[in-house]
């Protein structure tokens, strides 16, 4: 919760939207989101309340599919859509920059380590899932939280795309939302899922 | 043909449809390909479990507006939303899962995706085609039957877009389910799709059947008389869809028709004593080949193997055929599936279960 109600809000998130969201919706938000954070305490977008009631489900899926933990993506959620409300993106290109401001906001909370301890992993952590995997895997919380390390190490463009793609975007809208071909969808979203195994069997191997 | 790059091997896992026809063939009888594919399969599956959030699913959407309106400039914020006006809406916000697409898209498919009916091959045929509708460790515990044999598939053209339901009827064969009332939110003239029919032939081979046997370390029981070289052949298809499509994602509601799988042995010996041979090789496991054997026994029921960590299933009846309806555990889609004289029919869409159930009752 006190990511959105102390310190600097919304404007600061720090737009890695605006660099990673290529192309040109993007270059438009990053402008836009700097253009417009000067003037945040006075503008607010009409049509928030919609999209908010519209996409806010699906924002807090992508953190949570980063950060593991609900009440954190709900953290996450809050300051991406403060951050929208201040933009000026096209409404028809809010999903995308929503989902894609959602997966950079929560990697950049795992790379900054102001997570705090979540009541839900704690929770989980008592009762362990048993992984629907061929090897039988049987998932700790720490291997969990190696993925999403991992994760956060990947190149940005990886990780966004796999985030997005687990999340239940299709590859035309991983491909928009990225500025990227459907084609390289796959490839992106294969050599990340490569990698992260290779972590979880590294492990495995090892323990 | 060059083998399909990786990236193609994964999309095939996710959206087949958005893979070239040309591609999928290739893949569907290419060993290497298929390794390929079972290797990206069960990465993409440890990643997906490893991503799933802990904790319930649910998102008080009001209580969350709330908060964000504390955190807007007084005045900059709009009353509070009303209060969710239900799952149809919800449901379009959250994230679209691929597994009722994939349902929903099975009906496009001729079938491949409901595992209808009485033996395995169409479970292989949905490894390939339709893989999201397995559970992700059957799924990759199935064994490759290109192992055992050597696998021709023939048609699946489409899907195709046609005009209207007049010409999707002509060209399919089948009646096209006429939607009287529509649900709410749902709007609009669908799309009418056809597809082909499709066909597999599988020609067992004792000596492949063999070596793979013995790659898993245990001998293959002898097999029965006259099953080398026995082929069997499965149809699926026609089928027709009428798609109601949304901005982006998945249908808003899709109503699909297809004639069901079906397996007859072409030459050799009887279906079921090669499918009874194939389930006693080493390397299937236990689970499978139980599941596999009830597929046989009730060709009247639709058992439709489903990710269970994404998807929940519950029995219902559509105008007195048992059915079987989806939801996915985010409660984003739903589906219902029910057979009746060979005919498998399907609704699914970003709607509640109840929502799809007064559809599914509601056709002509």
């Amino acid at each position: 919760m006190d990511l959105v109600q102390h310190g600097r809000p919304a404007a600061t998130v720090d737009l890695p939207l605006a660099g990673a969201v290529t192309g040109r919706a993007s270059s438009r938000a990053g402008r836009k989101g700097v253009a417009v954070s000067g003037r945040a305490r006075d503008a607010v977008r009409a049509d928030l309340a919609e999209v908010f009631r519209r996409d806010y489900q699906r924002v807090v899926g992508v953190a949570a599919r980063v950060l593991g933990s609900r009440d954190e993506a709900e953290d996450v959620a809050q300051e991406v859509f403060l951050a929208f409300g201040r933009s000026a993106v096209p409404a028809g290109e809010a999903p995308g920059w929503l989902s894609v401001a959602a997966a950079h906001t929560a990697l950049n909370l795992i790379r900054s380590g102001r997570r705090r301890a979540s009541r839900e992993e704690t929770v989980a952590a008592t009762a362990e899932v048993v992984a629907p995997d061929v090897a039988e895997t049987v998932l700790t919380r720490e291997d969990r939280s190696r993925v999403r390390a991992a994760l956060a190490g990947l190149p940005r463009k990886q990780a966004v795309a796999l985030v997005l793609r687990h999340s239940g975007l299709s590859y035309a809208e991983v491909a928009t939302a990225l500025d990227m071909s459907p084609g390289s969808v796959g490839t992106t979203v294969r050599r990340a899922e490569a990698a992260l195994r290779k972590e979880l069997i590294r492990h495995a191997s090892s323990d | 043909m060059r083998h399909p790059t990786e990236g193609v091997l994964r999309r095939l896992l996710d959206e087949p449809a958005g893979v070239s026809e040309p591609d999928r063939a290739h893949v569907a009888g290419c060993p290497v390909c298929l390794a390929g594919l079972a290797t990206a399969r069960r990465d993409a599956a440890a990643v997906g479990t490893a991503l799933q959030p802990a904790g319930e699913g649910t998102v008080d959407v009001p209580a969350a507006w709330h908060r964000l309106a504390g955190a807007l400039p007084a005045g900059g914020a709009e009353p509070a939303p009303a209060p969710v006006r239900a799952r149809a809406r919800r449901a379009r916000a959250v994230l679209r899962r691929p597994v009722v697409a994939a349902v929903a898209f099975a009906a496009v498919l001729a079938g491949a995706g409901t595992a209808a009916a009485n033996d395995w091959l169409p479970v292989f045929r949905t490894e390939q085609l339709q893989p999201v509708s397995l559970d992700p460790a059957d799924l990759v515990a199935l064994p490759d039957l290109s192992a055992y044999g050597d696998i021709e598939v023939t048609g699946g053209d489409g899907p195709q877009q046609v005009p209207d339901a007049a010409a999707a009827a002509a060209q399919s064969g089948l009646d096209v389910p006429a939607v009287a009332t529509l649900p709410r939110g749902v709007t609009g003239e669908p799309e009418y799709q056809v597809v082909g029919e499709l066909g597999a032939t599988f020609t067992f081979s004792a000596d492949r059947a063999a070596r793979a046997a013995a790659e898993s370390g245990e001998p293959a029981p002898p097999p029965p008389a006259g099953l080398d070289g026995s082929q069997v052949r499965l149809v699926a298809g026609p089928g027709v869809a009428a798609i109601w499509r949304q901005s982006a994602g998945v249908p808003a509601l899709v109503v699909g028709r297809a004639v069901a799988p079906t397996a007859y042995s072409s030459s050799g010996v009887p279906f079921e004593t090669m499918r009874d041979y194939l389930l006693s090789l080493p390397g299937l496991p236990d689970d499978v080949a139980a599941q596999l054997r009830t597929f046989a026994a009730d060709g009247s029921t639709l058992p439709l193997p489903v990710p269970s960590d994404r998807v929940t299933t519950s029995p219902a009846e559509v105008d007195s055929v048992p059915a079987t309806v989806l939801e996915t555990r985010d409660q984003a889609l739903a589906a219902v599936l029910w057979v009746e004289d060979g005919v498998v029919t399907v609704v699914a869409g970003s709607l509640g279960p109840d929502e799809v159930l007064a559809v599914a009752e509601d056709l002509d």
